[in-house]
């Protein structure tokens, strides 16, 4: 608890994890905003009324969501895979080694806290977005009745839940990246590549890319998303399986990134 | 400067330790032998192997063969709590750029042993960092984040205190507090293992020294000892006169203490101690030779250069041992 703790308070004085929750908070407003302030030209055109469903709760809950962790996905990728391979880059890793400190259980509590701090992240980013889409509807003119949907407030917990073993997952690749290149650029060089290069070949090899991780990260939210509206490949893994598949995925990319660590000659 | 406290037990020893890069060896079968309660400084050139050693002595790499043992235990893979008792700094301090001093010492306790958090203000006070500790290390110049490295290398009370060049970056001032800072340490029966190329503060703050050169161990003893066996003078004259100055000095000193250096013509190398160096002088111009110039080399730099420079051909016969060892 001792390392987690240390971990976390180092990245709440880190500026990357503000700016990274700014950019993401700041991105959703902004969509919500831009989606009301032509809501009246839209809804005129063909399609045009599904864009205002956006706006309208209880549906817009799950828009937030599912905006927030696509785009809260490549975020951790980049976040994660900096926070690790700083700990090369700035020679804090060997200082902790030098200190008698186990390799694998600090390469570990620094991905729980930083786990942690993405799931408080997920949250106030879903809580600006949430308000973001509740102003918009004013401004479009649509009704926010639906806020206050049991049905709909009933499956937050559990959408929330979904969407931040998705960010951890696709944290845990950009940390693996990281520290196997042990260092922070090319960790989230490789993270965007496999981001950007899973989202290209989704749509040349949709049954092959739907077992990769950010893909199956997708699934696992479509799976609480009952608007419909999730991205992702064109067959995606049914839900269940797409939760097993992103466990495995973070779990294999922690025992890579531990087991590395722990092998690891430190040079640098 | 104390003497060696010896009180038999070693902080530190390895041996035949070897350590490859490849196709590189950069240890190649060191011996090493630091006793409990003594400052040793760790000589060597560039690329000698004092960094490697460093990281070998604090588990950053694992040796291709030898043993090491640290405070008196073998030290292996699964040791890594021994380094509970050690302090490190290991090739330049490293530090959260983005956090100020006192908050990196206290991510750096995160770690490793459970530190007391007034330990961190002692420390900090001890380093002189008390005013600025507060700053962002981003903010510190080379000899505030060198002493920012000692004070973290010192968190957990260490019994055996790892240096790699410690005095990098520190002002004359810094220097010497460093210094008194640290034999106070070995007053304490703290063992202080310093690797350094700065010669002349070694010979001001070791008892013991070992000279490195191309990974292995060239030399080890007191610096006492080193001194008084080591001394060199340089005698330059004129290109025409050295047969004859050659002749005047061996009578003096004998033959085998005097050699010509043939990489620069017209001087002489003479191995007796400094504190001889006018003798040299009033035995050449008895003999009417008038020297150019007479350099006293009875400093660790002549004896480290003549050792590294020739280090190689010296440690085939293994080490030399000057005794008074502590």
């Amino acid at each position: 608890m001792r390392l987690i703790a240390s971990h976390l308070s180092r990245l709440v004085r880190r500026p990357a994890s503000w700016i990274t929750l700014g950019m993401l908070a700041a991105m959703i407003a902004l969509v919500f905003i831009a989606l009301a302030a032509t809501a009246e030209q839209t809804a005129s055109q063909p399609g045009g009324e599904a864009i205002l469903q956006l706006l309208t709760f209880p549906m817009a809950y799950a828009f937030v969501l599912t905006f927030a962790i696509q785009i809260g996905s490549l975020f951790a990728v980049i976040y994660f895979a900096a926070v690790a391979g700083s700990e090369w880059n700035w020679g804090t890793f060997k200082n902790a080694v030098a200190r008698g400190e186990s390799r694998g259980r600090y390469v570990l509590s620094a991905y729980v806290a930083l786990g942690l701090l993405a799931g408080v992240g997920l949250l106030i980013v879903f809580l600006i977005g949430v308000g973001a889409a509740a102003v918009g509807a004013g401004i479009a003119g649509v009704g926010t009745d639906g806020l206050g949907d049991p049905d709909a407030l009933l499956g937050l917990p559990n959408q929330l839940w979904r969407a931040w073993l998705a960010l951890a997952e696709a944290g845990a690749i950009g940390f693996a990246f990281a520290t196997l290149a042990r260092s922070s650029l090319a960790g989230v060089g490789a993270g965007i590549a496999l981001y950007f290069i899973e989202e290209f070949a989704g749509l040349l090899l949709p049954d092959v890319v739907r077992w990769l991780p950010f893909q199956a990260a997708s699934a696992v939210i479509a799976g609480a998303d009952t608007s419909g509206i999730s991205g992702g490949a064109g067959n995606p893994l049914e839900p269940g399986i797409a939760l097993v598949i992103v466990l495995a995925w973070l779990v294999g990319s922690l025992a890579v990134a531990a087991i590395y660590s722990e092998r690891a000659e430190i040079t640098g | 400067m104390t003497a060696p406290s010896g009180s038999g037990e070693l902080a530190l020893a390895t041996r035949g330790l070897v350590k490859r890069y490849g196709s590189r060896t950069a240890l190649d079968g060191l011996d090493l032998t630091v006793p409990t309660g003594v400052v040793y400084g760790f000589l060597g050139p560039n690329g000698a192997g004092k960094t490697t050693t460093m990281r070998l002595l604090t588990g950053l790499l694992r040796p291709d063969a030898g043993t090491v043992e640290v405070l008196g235990r073998p030290f292996g893979r699964s040791d890594r709590k021994r380094l509970f008792e050690v302090g490190a700094i290991i090739e330049s301090p490293s530090f959260y750029p983005y956090l100020s001093g006192r908050e990196n010492l206290r991510a750096l306790a995160g770690s490793g042993a459970p530190v007391p958090r007034r330990r961190i203000e002692e420390l900090l006070e001890l380093v002189g960092l008390r005013d600025r500790a507060g700053d962002k290390v981003s903010r510190y110049s080379l000899g505030m984040k060198q002493r920012l490295g000692i004070a973290g290398a010192m968190l957990n009370d260490p019994r055996l205190l790892l240096l790699d060049e410690p005095g990098n970056g520190l002002d004359p001032a810094g220097i010497a507090a460093l210094r008194d800072t640290l034999r106070s340490l070995a007053g304490q029966g703290k063992t202080v293992f310093v690797s350094s190329h700065l010669l002349s503060e070694v010979q001001q703050l070791a008892d013991l020294a070992g000279i490195i050169a191309k990974g292995r161990l060239v030399r080890e003893g007191s610096i006492a000892s080193l001194l008084a066996t080591g001394g060199l003078v340089r005698v330059r004259v004129g290109a025409v006169e050295v047969p004859r100055a050659t002749e005047v000095l061996a009578a003096l000193v004998g033959a085998s203490a005097v050699r010509v250096r043939e990489a620069d013509a017209g001087t002489l190398e003479v191995a007796i101690d400094a504190g001889r160096s006018a003798e040299v002088n009033r035995a050449l111009a008895e003999a009417g030779i008038f020297a150019a110039a007479i350099e006293a080399g009875s400093d660790l730099e002549s004896i480290f250069l003549e050792l590294t420079d020739h280090g190689a051909g010296s440690s085939e016969n293994g080490v030399r041992s000057l005794g008074g060892a502590g």
